[in-house]
């Protein structure tokens, strides 16, 4: 058979298997977004598109309109979870995102069904650090009401989850691997733990004259300027003292803080090297789990 | 067949429509001597149309509706290749699509991509294939083909960053309308 006939099939295909998964999600006014139905019962979506958590319903590829409440969200990766009642969508396949690379050719899919076509544009870190995953970038249009929708490779599985939030000029996918971790943490916890330690801190100069005595060459650090009572940090951190490193990884802005605490570091120890009152200390500290109010 | 060769085949059937001295647009060589395009590519009842072998002839307006965005002229045959309309293969959302024009009067670009949805953009409009292609002002009354090469619509206008077509069906439909063959 003809190549591009073939292939022209393919796509077809994979547009029509990734719909079959695909929900209408009315979370906001106008147009609504699109989500996966990931699992049995639970919808993943775009956080910024559903803009309340209770009374929302989703309307399935058939039409069915069925209750749903957000049961758990991930702002920074920008995912929202969702519990439905029974719904005739199917579940979604959802493929292995790791092997995702640069130049694959993916489609983005929205209700309707509708479709755009491109590739992985490149692979990388959010620009604002704040999320724990690496995201694709997509030269493909995300379309209105395209946010939430599976990404899918050539064979029709979801490798991603399309997110044009960050910047209308932006178009993002979530890697499945990381929507299966926040998917993970809603069924275990029944919420999406965060870690913390319990400061605020902000960037300081390293004094020169601790750099030559201490052979030290790293020129920023993180200076803490509050310390949360009850925290983690209130057993070893006082407020002044200058953190360099964690566990020997150098912290120069607040967001490599928050990369330094992934949630599955929650309860485990971590060394923090410091600077208090010009000497060098190692404080031990243990990771916690971020209190629901302060989020 | 690969794209390079598949857009050989639909330059030969695209020309370039020139009105009042201006190029506005593309068209297409239905059958030998007859041209369909765009209304809104005709500005003018004075139209040239220059073949993808840099011939030029002036062609005669037969019929036009601005509703239905649809024109068909009449040219002397100048022996080129007619377009190919074999609607057996189903389109469907996420099939291979490709268009050729002149964006920008950049002559005989093409552009590929794939079906975005296939209908109305808002309930009881009128069909479109609405397609996930990027065109520009010169593309307008162009053909839009599968994967095989046959014609499948007008690429027509640009909505947002959706590219729309008008179907083969309704093309075909004016054009006997307009007294012209069957393709």
């Amino acid at each position: 058979m003809d190549r591009l006939l073939l292939l022209s099939d393919e796509l077809a295909g994979a547009v029509q298997q990734a719909a079959r998964a695909v929900v209408a999600v009315h979370g906001r006014p106008r147009v609504p977004s699109t989500g996966i139905h990931w699992r049995s019962g639970l919808i993943v979506t775009a956080s910024h598109t559903v803009q309340t958590d209770d009374d929302l319903t989703v309307t399935s590829p058939s039409g069915q309109s069925v209750p749903a409440a957000v049961v758990g969200r991930d702002a920074a990766l920008d995912v929202a979870v969702l519990r439905i009642g029974a719904c005739d969508a199917e579940v979604a396949d959802v493929g292995e995102s790791d092997v995702v690379r640069v130049g694959h050719m993916v489609l983005a899919v929205a209700t309707g069904p509708r479709a755009s076509w491109g590739v992985i544009s490149a692979i990388g870190a959010a620009r604002s650090r704040r999320a724990e995953s690496d995201v694709f970038s997509l030269d493909l249009t995300l379309y209105p009401g395209f946010s939430g929708g599976p990404l899918v490779d050539a064979r029709g599985a979801v490798v991603g989850l399309n997110t044009s939030g960050a910047s209308r000029h932006l178009q993002l996918a979530i890697p499945a691997k990381a929507v299966g971790r926040v998917v993970d943490a809603v069924v275990r916890h029944g919420r999406i733990p965060r870690a913390y330690l319990g400061v605020s801190t902000q960037p300081i100069r390293v004094p020169e004259g601790f750099r030559e005595e201490h052979g030290q060459s790293q020129r920023t650090a993180l200076i803490v300027v509050e310390v949360q009572a009850g925290s983690p940090a209130a057993a070893g951190l006082l407020v002044g003292d200058v953190i360099l490193s964690l566990d020997g990884t150098a912290v120069t802005d607040p967001l490599d803080l928050r990369a330094a605490l992934p949630s599955e570091r929650i309860g485990q120890r971590v060394r923090a090297s410091v600077i208090r009152a010009g000497r060098a200390l190692d404080v031990d500290l243990t990771i916690g789990e971020r209190p629901a109010r302060a989020r | 067949m690969d794209l390079g060769r598949l857009a050989d085949n639909l330059r030969r059937i695209t020309v370039e429509v020139t009105s009042a001295g201006n190029a506005v647009g593309a068209g297409v060589v239905w059958a030998p001597g007859w041209i369909v395009t765009n209304a809104h590519v005709i500005r003018h009842p004075r139209v040239a149309v220059r073949f993808a072998d840099g011939r030029r002839e002036d062609g005669v307006l037969v019929a036009g509706d601005r509703t239905a965005d649809l024109a068909v002229l009449r040219v002397p045959d100048v022996g080129l290749p007619a377009a190919v309309s074999d609607e057996s293969d189903t389109l469907r959302v996420g099939s291979l699509v490709v268009a050729i024009g002149h964006p920008f009067g950049m002559r005989g670009a093409l552009t590929a991509g794939i079906v975005h949805a296939l209908g109305p953009i808002t309930a009881g409009g009128r069909p479109w294939i609405q397609t996930d292609l990027r065109l520009a002002p010169g593309n307008s009354g162009g053909p839009l083909a599968d994967a095989r090469g046959c014609l499948r619509g007008l690429n027509a206008m640009i909505v947002g960053n959706l590219a729309l077509a008008i179907p083969l069906s309704e093309v075909r439909c004016y054009i006997r309308a307009a007294g012209g063959p069957s393709a």
